[in-house]
Order: C-alpha cells, then sequence, then structure tokens
C-alpha cells in the first residue's frame, strides 16, 4: 500500500465547514424550475376541439375526454408527466410546463369543461374534401383519424367519411402522402 | 463443523435501497451459502408491450428504472427502429450518446455515494451526492426531468440541444472534473477505505466469465469486454476504450468505476465536438414487422433488448435482460467464505438494480 494516504478526505471536510450549504431551504426559498422542465400539463380549453387523441395516446390513462358532455379530464395522480399527450396534440392546445400541482389528501380528478365553439367567421368548421383523382386508397388518413370518421375500402375503392364524427383536427390532410384531402 | 445456521438478509435492509431477499447459510460468523430470491417489486412490464401501442411502449420502457432509464429509452427505441428499418439522423445518435453517458456519470456517482454510505463514511456520500447533483441539474436544463427523460422517440429524439446547452454541459463537466480530485484522492488513496475494500469479494477472470458478470464487475477483473465498443449510436465516431482493473475485488470495482466516470467526461466533451447539425428525428410509418435483439453498455453492464413485431401497433414479444440479473449468480459466489458483517458491501459493489431486474 504505497500511495496510500491518512486523512485523505480531512482538507475537503475542513473545506466544507466553512462553506455555505449546498442545498437551498426550500420552501422558503422558491424552487427555480428550468424553462424545459416537464411539471404539470395544461390545456388551453379555447382551442380544444374534443378529439381524443390525447385520451388514446396516454400510456397510463390518466386523461378522458367525453365529447358529448364537452368536457376534458384528468387525473392528476395517474399522470407521469411523459408529455406524450402534448407531443401529439393536433391543435398544440395541450403543454407541458414547469412548476408542479398542490399537493392534495385525495385523488380527485380535474375536470375542465370546454367552451361550446362559437361558429367561425367563415361559417361551419372546415371538413376534409377528397380528390378522386389524387386519391390512392392507401388508407393513411382513416388509420390516423382519432374519431375513426374515415372509412376506405381499397378493393372498390369507396372513401366515406362520417361527417358527425368529424372533428375537423386535420390530421387526415396533413398525413395524406398524395395530398388529395383538402380541409374546406 | 460449525453449527449452520440461516439469517435472512432483506428484502428490507438499510443498505439496500431496493427489495432483494437472500437467505445466508452462516457457519459461526461465515458465509457459506446464499439464497436469493427476488420478486417483490414485478410489476409485470414486459406483458404491458401487448396492451401499449409500440409507441407509447417507449414511455414505459424508460420507466422500467429510474437510473437507466436513458438506456431503456434508447434499447427499446433502437430495436424497434432496426425492425422498421428506420435511419436515425446522426445529430439524434449523438444527443442520445451525450444523454447516455451523462446517465453513466450519474448512476457512478450515485453508487459512489452509496458504497460509502455502507462504509459508514457518511460525509464521502454526502460529497459524492452533491457532485451528481449538478448532472441532475443538467438533465433537468436540458431533458425536463431530472431521472425520467422522455427524450426518446422511436425515429430519434424529442428535443433538441442548441449550442448554448452544449456549451453548458461542456462547462459543468469541466467544472465536475476539477471537483473530481477530492473524490478520487479518497476513494483511491485513503487508508479506511482501503482497509475496507482492499481484497474484499474477489472474482477472477475465469471467474468473471464463467459465471457471466458484466458491465464493471466483469472489467474490474481484467476482462476487456465493453458493449460501446460495437459502435451503436453515435459510439462508433467516438474513441472508446474499456476501463479494466486487475484485482477483482471490491477496490477494483470501486477503481473502474471511478475511471468510467472520467472516461465519460471525454467521451461528452467529444461528441459535443463532434456533433453534427441536422434534423433530430425522422417520421416513422407503418408498424414493425419481425424481430431484433440488440445489446447496449449500461452504467451496470451489458442490457439485452428483444423485440418481436408482428405487423400490428402492438408487439408480440418485448423482452429485456438487465445486467444486475446477470451479476447476481458472481455475487452469490463471491458471498461463499466472507464474514457475515462483509455482505452488505459486496451486495453494493455489484451495483445491483432491483426494479430493472424484475421489470
Amino acid at each position: 500500500m504505497n500511495d496510500t494516504k491518512i486523512f485523505a478526505y480531512a482538507r475537503t471536510a475542513m473545506k466544507n465547514l466553512f462553506h455555505k450549504p449546498a442545498t437551498t431551504s426550500y420552501p422558503f426559498e422558491p424552487a427555480q424550475f428550468p424553462e424545459r422542465m416537464r411539471g404539470h400539463i395544461e390545456i388551453d380549453a379555447a382551442e380544444c376541439i374534443s378529439c381524443g387523441l390525447c385520451m388514446r395516446s396516454c400510456p397510463t390513462g390518466a386523461i378522458s375526454v367525453d365529447r358529448t358532455a364537452g368536457t376534458w379530464t384528468i387525473n392528476r395522480f395517474d399522470c407521469v408527466q411523459c408529455g406524450s399527450c402534448a407531443n401529439l396534440c393536433p391543435k398544440k392546445c395541450l403543454s407541458i410546463v414547469p412548476g408542479y400541482t398542490k399537493p392534495d389528501r385525495h385523488k380527485a380528478k380535474e375536470t375542465i369543461s370546454l367552451p361550446k365553439k362559437a361558429q367561425p367567421a367563415g361559417g361551419a368548421p372546415q371538413k376534409p374534401a377528397m380528390n378522386p383523382e389524387a386519391c390512392v386508397y392507401c388508407t393513411l388518413c382513416a388509420k390516423k383519424c382519432p374519431q375513426g370518421a374515415i372509412e376506405v375500402d381499397r378493393g372498390s375503392r369507396i372513401w366515406k367519411l362520417d361527417a358527425p364524427k368529424c372533428v375537423s383536427c386535420g390530421l387526415c390532410a396533413s398525413s395524406c402522402p398524395k395530398k388529395a384531402i383538402e380541409m374546406k | 463443523m460449525a453449527k449452520r445456521s440461516i439469517v435472512p438478509f432483506g428484502p428490507q435492509h438499510p443498505v439496500l435501497p431496493e427489495p432483494v431477499h437472500l437467505d445466508l447459510v452462516l457457519e459461526d460468523e461465515t458465509v457459506v451459502g446464499a439464497i436469493p430470491s427476488i420478486g417483490f417489486i414485478h410489476r409485470g412490464l414486459e406483458k404491458l408491450v401487448e396492451k401499449r401501442d409500440f409507441k407509447q411502449y417507449v414511455y414505459i420502457a424508460e420507466r422500467v428504472c429510474g437510473i437507466c432509464s436513458c438506456g431503456h429509452g434508447m434499447g427499446y427505441c433502437e430495436s424497434v427502429e432496426h425492425v422498421m428499418g428506420v435511419e436515425v439522423p446522426r445529430r439524434a445518435s449523438y444527443l442520445r450518446t451525450i444523454w447516455m453517458e451523462m446517465s453513466r456519470v450519474h448512476s457512478h456517482l450515485l453508487w459512489l455515494g452509496l458504497l460509502a454510505d455502507a462504509m459508514g463514511f457518511e460525509s464521502l456520500f454526502m460529497e459524492s451526492w452533491r457532485l451528481r447533483e449538478k448532472i441532475l441539474d443538467m438533465f433537468d436544463a436540458t431533458t425536463g426531468g431530472r431521472v425520467i427523460f422522455s427524450v426518446n422517440c422511436i425515429g430519434g429524439v424529442l428535443k433538441d440541444m442548441d449550442s448554448s446547452m452544449l456549451s453548458a454541459i461542456a462547462r459543468t463537466v469541466d467544472d465536475m472534473e476539477a471537483n473530481m480530485a477530492p473524490l478520487l484522492k479518497t476513494f483511491l488513496k485513503d487508508y479506511t477505505v482501503q482497509s475496507r475494500l482492499k481484497g474484499l469479494g474477489v472474482l477472477t477472470r475465469e471467474q468473471a466469465i464463467l459465471q457471466g458478470a458484466v458491465g464493471p464487475m466483469l472489467r474490474a477483473s481484467g476482462e476487456e469486454y465493453d458493449v460501446r465498443m460495437l459502435g451503436y449510436a453515435a459510439y462508433g465516431d467516438l474513441n472508446v476504450e474499456p476501463v479494466t482493473a486487475k484485482a477483482g475485488d471490491a477496490y477494483a470495482r470501486c477503481e473502474v468505476r471511478l475511471k468510467e466516470i472520467l472516461q465519460s467526461f471525454r467521451l461528452i466533451r467529444e461528441a459535443i465536438d463532434k456533433i453534427p447539425e441536422g434534423p433530430i428525428s425522422v417520421p416513422v410509418k407503418g408498424n414493425p414487422s419481425g424481430e431484433y435483439f440488440m445489446r447496449i453498455e449500461q452504467p451496470r453492464g451489458e442490457a439485452i433488448y428483444y423485440v418481436k413485431g408482428n405487423g400490428t401497433k402492438n408487439l408480440d414479444r418485448f423482452r429485456l435482460r438487465t445486467p444486475t440479473t446477470s451479476n447476481i449468480p458472481p455475487m452469490v459466489e463471491l458471498m461463499k467464505g466472507c464474514q457475515l458483517a462483509d455482505v452488505p458491501l459486496i451486495i453494493l459493489t455489484i451495483d445491483p438494480c432491483i426494479s430493472c431486474t424484475e421489470r
């Protein structure tokens, strides 16, 4: 043991005696959160179109969307802040923001009622319209549709939209490889 | 022959951060055998792959364990990408590599702290964890989470790092390297630490290979084996050499991990210098069909990922063999002949991660 030292740590220990503590005195000193911190999910209810993609993408099933009642519900205790919903939201109305939610004694769900949409200036919300000349019936739009409102039969070349189900998210148009769908 | 007695060790024990149970067979104070049993924190995460779609499962894969989180997410994503034939942009591979090496620093510093704590060297434990805090802050700033990063996705990564973030990481690494000096001196040269670790739990090279030891446990026995040499992610562009030691005892395992921290600092700097510009992810279309088997080097050793897709959005099978699973048989061998008081330290030197093992 040639390079053995006794009191090898003594200098560091002495230095630490005269240093200020490495920790902060939270909660008297507020915590500093970096800009990117995944703290909790927030929703901009005015923008939400109740497409339900967040509900389906959530790995823990913490979110539920009720289209008929017009509500968006989150169980904050089930949410693991993975950001899956915020990444997929077609309207980008969900965002993951710094800071934690307040502690609670009950695992209560938080329900947010979505405001009834006024008719936009241009009339009714836009619905997808398909151009039969460009469409190759690849069925990608039907797969992407969060509400299952599009039905495509490749064999008999039928493209059908169930208009009342459509939430006008525009995912079909953006996913179409042939740009055959237009929101009108 | 002395009278044999069986002493239960765990599942709740001060040295164990996670529950594992051992039945220690003792002759007086000497351990003659150990029977491990696991299953206290099994969560069925492998089975969950049949219920969640393959893109959602990334978030579950990285929650297998808090410390190896980045590696599990990356291992799963790379396996699925190979099945689907997705070419990941180089920048994304570099970002994954930087986060992975930062994870190694964070995991090893955590282990060093736990080792110091198991020896009863409380101030050294706090010093290690104080240093670890800097890398956790960097994770928080770059990924948004301190231990669970959620940055990997099939086809690349979700978050980019701009040049100011990369230089902040480089600065943190330089700062940490300067602060590592007293830690290195204490762990490697201090009389108390040496008398506690030297000659404890000696695993010879032959034994290590025969028992299937992986990671720092294997390298501390003198075997040059590091899966990073395979060149997955961006490791092919970086200069990776296995860090080894010869003695195979607890001191050698501590030395290997300390030197791997320094190696990781070098790799992070090298990756920051070489990182190319470009996109961070590519769109992924369709569902995985086929199977793939890949290995990556986690901080604790070699982890194996196997995925099998059937062309639907749910995978047929996801199999994960974690480093601790491989390191339990050599650990049991090491205990034969040791003193009861040394058992906690020997368990700790394999760097056990039970939540990984049980998934």
